[in-house]
């Protein structure tokens, strides 16, 4: 098996979410076995490619890729339409510790895009719901116009608490969740802190605020899950793109506990 | 495994004989600077070498460039894997630092993926190693334990260390065992005196030394030391030059080409570096924004961040000395933040 040779997929179904925010249904032949966190190498010869998480996990072959248009690969993904083929490689890197989760609360904090590979975690808990204590997402987008699954968000709601969050209120009116940063929701959060295990996903900035306002609620530090991104062209430890102090976040990652990241250079936890 | 002393001439006309089944690269040329190139003769050899400016393993088992496929529009896209490379070659003159940079690329391109390009060119790889007569300026393999002398066993296939008119010729590998077929004076316990007193001499010269003990918590508690910032302000240009000619450094870039229809076109690789302003830049953001951030992700990725593969990854060879167009030294950087 040549790691470095994509294999083709077909989209089978575009969602748009939000501005610049598409969700695609891709689904390969043969079975395809991939864990929340992980991510795949998306791409089109003579474009390149770039590492985009799962953001749903399904049966037989089929999976979502939701996705920001930023620049060469994922603007070339947007102009792409059902039925079309893309190219992929992967699963790659280490997942959310889901085992590790079981019997435990758990918090999932996500801010902005960081939602989408938080979704097959989500998608996981709900099918087995008796596995896991309390579960809280609390989530946080720029504004209402930025927020990402708004119906799973509100069908979710049923099973778990999710608490959301805007930096800014566009529609004071009609907006009737909180605004400020999504730490400041940290404190409603009901979880027995010693044993609760926290999974984090957005910004590095705001994943370093999350994690040691988590502490500070008397999580502990081992039970914190951060999910990295750096650039990368392999995603399978050899390209040094993703290096992060003697780390590969494409091969170590991209999900690390909070102890094994926090504090190195070139990082902001 | 054989030890035995073979007259030189001997040992280049089996060498020559190699040419039959092996493409035969060496250290060639001396006018200005010996470097290695394919050779179609032993006489283009230059043995004595001090250094070269790029280390073999990275031109003949991790290529500079290589093409990873190629792809072809019709009614869908067909991608063409490449045919797996299948020429066998023959690398000589292989210094001990040399030798162990091959050991250490092993490492990313082998030890959890394979590349299957890095891999068929390895185990095509027929490596002859040669024990350093001499140090440079600049080596300081001694003090990572990766020369002057290799250790036997390590990499390569057949061990040389030259006794004058002669070569002191170790068989480590099994196929050396059965290619090499030149009768010799089986070497004693004289010669292999004589072998460890030219280690002792060759060592006595080596005059750049730095203690790598403790290097990891040294630097994680130093990363914020004047060094970086002063050293990257005054003379880093960030030209890379300490990359490239690194045998360890082992980064690489993916670009897609196409033809100006766009219905055909191929994916390559290259050598990437660290210095690059953008290596480490993403949506919204670089890490490695700040020069000085640069350099010291070079300085310690060679000198500690051992947590990555366990070793060192620096061989000691001191070419990103010799090439920096501003002399930046990473041993005397380490030394400043030792306080020593
Ligand atoms: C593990 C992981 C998971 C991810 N999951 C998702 C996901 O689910 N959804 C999602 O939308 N994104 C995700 N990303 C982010 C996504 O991979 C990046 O945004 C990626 O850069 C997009 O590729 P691109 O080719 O479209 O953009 P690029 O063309 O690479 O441009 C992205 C940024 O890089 C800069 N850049 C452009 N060219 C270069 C160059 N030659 N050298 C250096 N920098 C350059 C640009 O300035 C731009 O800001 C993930 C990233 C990681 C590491
Ligand atoms: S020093 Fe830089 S270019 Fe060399 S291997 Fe490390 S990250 Fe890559
Ligand atoms: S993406 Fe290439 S080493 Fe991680």
């Amino acid at each position: 098996m040549n790691p470095l040779i994509p294999v083709g997929a077909r989209i089978t179904d575009i969602k748009t979410e939000i501005e610049e925010v598409k969700t695609y249904t891709v689904s390969v032949d043969g079975v395809f076995y991939a864990r929340p966190g992980q991510f795949n190498m998306l791409g089109y010869p003579g474009v390149g490619e770039a590492p985009i998480s799962f953001s749903s996990i399904g049966q037989n072959g089929s999976f979502r890729h939701t996705v920001k248009a930023v620049g060469r690969v994922t603007k070339f993904l947007e102009g792409l339409k059902k039925g079309d083929r893309l190219f992929l490689r992967g699963p790659y890197g280490k997942g959310w510790p889901l085992k590790k989760a079981e019997g435990r609360d758990v918090v999932l904090v996500a801010g902005g895009l960081g939602l989408a590979p938080m979704r097959p975690v989500i998608e996981t808990i709900l099918k087995e719901r008796p596995l896991f204590g309390n579960v809280t997402l609390i989530y946080g987008a720029r504004n209402e116009r930025q927020i990402l699954f708004m119906e799973e968000l509100r069908r979710w709601g049923r099973e778990i608490s999710v608490r959301l969050t805007v930096d800014e209120v566009l529609y004071p009116r009609s907006w009737k969740h909180n605004s400020g940063l999504v730490t400041d929701l940290l404190d409603k959060v009901r979880v027995a802190a010693e044993s609760a295990i926290a999974f984090v996903c957005g910004p590095e900035i705001m994943m370093r605020f999350v994690c040691r306002g988590l502490i500070m609620r008397g999580l502990v530090q081992s039970h914190l899950f951060v999910s990295m991104e750096r650039r990368m062209k392999c995603g399978i430890g050899h390209c040094g793109h993703c290096q992060h102090y003697g780390l590969f976040v494409c091969r170590d990652g991209p999900v690390f506990p909070y102890d094994e990241v926090r504090g190195l250079p070139d990082g902001l936890l | 495994m054989t030890k035995r002393l073979v007259i030189k001439e001997a040992f280049f006309t089996w060498l020559d004989s190699l040419r039959k089944d092996y493409r035969l690269f060496g250290p060639a040329g001396r006018e200005i600077q010996t470097a290695f190139r394919e050779i179609s003769s032993s006489e283009e050899l230059t043995m004595g070498y001090a250094s070269t400016m790029l280390s073999p393993g990275k031109l003949f088992i991790y290529k500079p460039k290589e093409e990873l496929f190629t792809f072809r529009a019709e009614k869908e896209i067909f991608i063409d894997a490449p045919p797996v490379p299948g020429e066998k070659q023959a690398i000589v003159g292989v210094h001990p630092c040399d030798t162990n940079a091959i050991l250490y690329l092993d490492r990313t391109f082998l030890g959890g993926y394979r590349d299957p390009y890095y891999e068929a060119r390895r185990k095509n790889s027929f490596i002859i190693s040669l024990n350093c007569s001499a140090a440079s300026q600049n080596c300081f393999c001694s003090s990572v334990g990766s020369g002057p002398f290799l250790k036997a066993g390590e990499g390569c296939d057949i061990l040389l260390t030259d006794f004058d008119d002669m070569y002191l010729v170790e068989t480590i590998s099994r196929r050396a065992e059965e290619l090499f077929n030149v009768r010799g004076k089986a070497a004693g316990r004289k010669e292999l005196n004589i072998k460890s007193e030219k280690e002792l001499s060759v060592l006595g010269t080596i005059e750049k030394k730095v203690d790598v003990r403790g290097l990891d918590r040294l630097f994680r508690a130093n990363m914020d030391h004047p060094v970086w910032q002063r050293t990257a302000e005054e003379r880093c240009l960030s030209c890379s030059n300490c990359v490239m000619v690194c045998p360890t450094c082992f980064c690489y870039n993916v670009v897609d080409e196409s033809s100006i229809d766009l219905m055909s076109g191929r994916r390559l690789r290259h050598l990437d570096a660290c210095q690059d302003m953008r290596f480490a830049e993403v949506y919204g953001g670089n890490f490695r924004q700040q020069r000085a951030a640069r350099l010291r992700q070079f300085v310690t990725h060679k000198m500690n961040q051992t947590g990555q593969y366990g070793v060192i990854g620096t061989v000691g060879c001191g070419r990103c000395i010799t090439w920096c167009p501003t002399g930046i030294d990473l041993t005397e950087m380490t030394k400043e933040i030792q306080g020593t």
